[in-house]
């Protein structure tokens, strides 16, 4: 150790402090808004899901009682399942047709695009309540138009909120939502692909076809993984589409239809709110595992490196 | 009319009152929506935010001396600040100020939440029959007749009666109710030459004779998925599937011999699909009634007011019977659906409440404001119903027709109907195991005993003695 060591050291550590401090003062605000509208919430229904109260017997401790419960739960893993399978076929689709869309945006080759991108991204803007309502007039069993047409094709007695379609139905409805706002993102990403590669690829005559494919397509995945993660989470928590759809074609939607109408029922209609709450807890943690699993594959590909 | 089933998760709706239902319907889901997160199929980040207002519009109770009691109340029946601003000027010392949730869940929903939470209740709140014994087991209910409750005892109906009370106790005030009826289009029977039947054994067979005649027409439609008329209509057939009396004893029957039997007679009709299978007040039932393709229905003395804004074709055609029998010559009726005006344990002031609650609904000042339009009610209170200018009222959709000497008539001989002290997840639950017998997906019977498991399941999770 040289003497001159020390008061470096000293400089050093005081700039640190006040580094330290400054970027303390930076984060106060979020951490303080983050505790209250996130930490505590859920810590309380960590807490709440260990009781159980009952209508005759009042509350107590019942431990991992409620969990129990809902592991066993055939209706509540059911509906866990038709949100899986919802999204395996919603987001591949919708994912295909936004990356269709912003290629196109991105080559600049159709006209009007800054209207067309404007456009595409309107349903995003329509309320998730509003846009479900005007699906539910248009898959209405006795006047919508969508059954007439199926009618007049040569399918008789049609309906796309049977239970059979009720899915479908909604995937349509889900797609038309999200295209846009996946597009829009895709399209932006598509944009900050480094224009000297793109100018390299076209010097070597490459095709077009190539040139999305094998060279955009490769560096947008990123932003394409990133969506497929955000959209896998919203699919596990759909709920005002089935919802909604419930009041145009009675006996389909059931009250554990998907794992998030499952959790308002139980802890809404049956006043189980502890164990809405454990499911909620679970929910939570399918998620968590999905996402921690995408993580994984995403570092490993070192999408970010 | 935006919403078939009005609410899903929550109360289905029945009365006048729940033609103004949208907009509470909406309100729920949108606090839904946000209570869920990012509720939708995707994008949690930057995603759609929809706001809700929570905050109740207050409709009554401005202009109040300052000395004056304060009270707070809820409801959701429109028109009601009339009868409001009628009390608190003829009652100076009692300030009632009426806000108004939203119907059903709308309330329902803050109501429960301000009762658990303690504070922020109001002092009276409307609720319906079925959800009143929900609200006595958890201690919710101010006992009225400390307050003089029980000395209007003979004012109302025997039914009424013995809904909001047990023993000498009274749990609210009885305020407007739906009793039973054969509502039908009169041009539309006489096409078929049938004359409104009297027996369920006649309904079945001019059930058939109409689907014979139009297999795209029915007689009357049969919404099995909703275990509020469901229930009603079992209780007229002796078949009420619960028995509970307060406390900890509870009875759930949904498989005995009265409900099979009641189920073996509807089975037969639906597999021929000689009865309708729409969800009741539907858009499309409420539709298909005016135009004919669905003849007649089982409906309640509310249904003049709430059927007519959607009456266009056949204005004046409507005509109301007595509700059919099981057995010929018997006088067997059953209720859909009414309100009660209870006071909340909550309360600072349940005397002062009590007083507003039984002004409501025992006298005839009250009486006079709310059976007029908006609010339309159908009076549980004996000198309204009984009398001859209330029997005499016509309606448009009825022509010259009276169709509350039907219903005032329908009004004696119900059998009590003991509901269950959980009705919202009876509701829910029911309207989710009983929507597929609309579907054809399961019998009626086989529906009947997949609800007997779940809420005997459900009642002894709760903590109940369970008898079946």
């Amino acid at each position: 150790m040289t003497g001159a060591a020390l008061p470096l050291a000293r400089r050093r550590s005081a700039y640190a402090r006040r580094r330290g401090r400054s970027g303390l003062t930076f984060v106060t605000p979020f951490m303080i808004v983050f505790t209250l509208f996130m930490v505590v919430p859920l810590a309380y229904a960590i807490y709440q899901s260990l009781y159980t109260t009952k209508l005759i017997g009042g509350t107590t401790f019942s431990g991992f009682a409620n969990y129990a419960t809902v592991l066993r739960s055939g209706p509540f893993w059911g509906g866990v399942a038709r949100v899986i399978i919802f999204g395996a076929i919603q987001i591949p689709i919708m994912l295909a047709i936004a990356f269709f869309f912003a290629t196109i945006f991105d080559l600049g080759v159709a006209r009007w695009g800054r209207v067309f991108r404007a456009i595409f991204f309107v349903p995003f803007a329509v309320p998730i309540v509003v846009s479900s309502l005007m699906w539910g007039f248009l898959f209405d069993p006795s006047y919508g138009p969508f059954n007439r047409i199926m009618n007049t094709a040569g399918f008789h007695n049609f309906n796309w909120l049977s239970s059979g379609l009720m899915i479908p139905a909604i995937i349509i409805i889900a797609i038309w939502e999200w295209t846009g706002y996946n597009s829009v993102i895709l399209y932006t990403a598509l944009k900050s692909v480094p224009r000297d590669v793109i100018e390299a690829a076209i010097l070597d005559d490459t095709p077009l076809w190539k040139i999305i494919l094998r060279i955009k397509l490769p560096l947008v995945r990123p932003a394409i993984v990133m969506l497929v993660f955000i959209n896998t989470i919203g699919a596990l928590q759909l709920f005002v589409e089935p919802y909604i759809l419930n009041n145009y074609q009675a006996g389909v939607v059931t009250n554990t239809w998907t794992p998030v109408i499952d959790i308002y029922s139980t802890a809404i209609s049956n006043g189980e709110y502890q164990l809405g709450a454990a499911m909620a807890v679970v929910l939570a943690f399918v998620i968590i595992a999905i996402s921690v699993t995408s993580l994984t594959f995403r570092n490993r590909r070192r999408d970010f490196g | 009319m935006l919403f078939n089933q009005r609410i899903f998760f929550g109360k289905i709706l029945r009365g006048p009152s729940a033609k103004a239902t949208l907009a509470g319907a909406v309100a729920v889901t949108l606090l839904a929506a946000c209570s869920s997160g990012s509720s939708s199929s995707s994008a949690p980040v930057g995603g759609k935010s929809t706001s809700a207002s929570p905050s109740p519009s207050v409709l009554a109770g401005a202009n109040c001396s300052s000395s004056a009691t304060h009270l707070t109340f809820w409801a959701w029946v429109p028109g009601m600040s009339r009868a409001v601003t009628k009390f608190n000027a003829t009652h100076p010392t009692i300030c009632v100020t009426l806000e108004d949730p939203g119907a059903g869940s709308g309330e329902y929903v803050p109501l429960d939440n301000a009762l658990k939470a303690g504070t922020g209740a109001p002092d009276v709140a409307e609720v319906e029959f079925d959800l009143l014994p929900s609200y006595e087991i958890q201690h919710y209910l101010v006992n009225l007749a400390p307050y003089g409750a029980n000395k209007y005892k003979s004012n109302f109906s025997e039914w009424a009666w013995s809904q909001v009370s047990r023993g000498t106790a009274v749990y609210a005030m009885p305020s407007d109710f739906g009793p039973m009826g054969f509502y039908y289009n009169q041009k539309v029977l006489a096409k078929y030459h049938i004359s409104p039947p009297t027996t369920w054994t006649e309904l079945a067979a001019d059930a058939k004779k109409v689907h014979s005649a139009n297999s795209k027409a029915f007689l009357i439609d049969f919404p099995a998925n909703d275990p509020q008329w469901l229930m009603d209509m079992m209780s007229q057939a002796g078949a009420w599937p619960f028995d509970y009396s307060g406390g900890a004893n509870l009875k759930i029957n949904w498989t005995g011999p009265a409900q099979m039997k009641f189920a073996s007679f509807w089975q037969p009709l639906l597999d021929s699909h000689s009865v309708g299978t729409v969800a009741d007040l539907s858009t499309q039932e409420l539709t298909q009634l005016d135009n004919g393709t669905i003849a007649a229905a089982i409906y309640s003395a509310w249904a003049p007011s709430y059927f007519a804004p959607d009456v266009k074709l056949s204005l004046g055609q409507w005509r109301a019977s007595a509700l059919p029998q099981w057995s010929a010559g018997t006088k067997v009726g059953a209720v859909w659906g009414g309100s009660t005006y209870p006071v909340f344990s909550e309360s600072q002031h349940p005397a002062q409440a009590a007083v507003f609650s039984e002004w409501l609904t025992a006298t005839d000042q009250s009486w006079d404001i709310v059976k007029t339009p908006p609010s339309s009610l159908f009076p549980t209170y004996l000198p309204t119903l009984n009398s001859s200018a209330f029997k005499a009222q016509t309606y448009p959709i009825s022509g010259s027709s009276q169709p509350n000497q039907v219903f005032s008539a329908a009004a004696e001989g119900v059998p009590n109907t003991p509901w269950p002290p959980f009705m919202t997840q009876v509701l829910t639950q029911g309207t989710s195991t009983f929507g597929p017998v609309l579907t054809g997906k399961v019998t009626l019977a086989q529906a009947f005993a997949t609800f007997q498991k779940q809420e005997v399941t459900y009642a002894q999770s709760q903590g109940f003695k369970v008898s079946t």
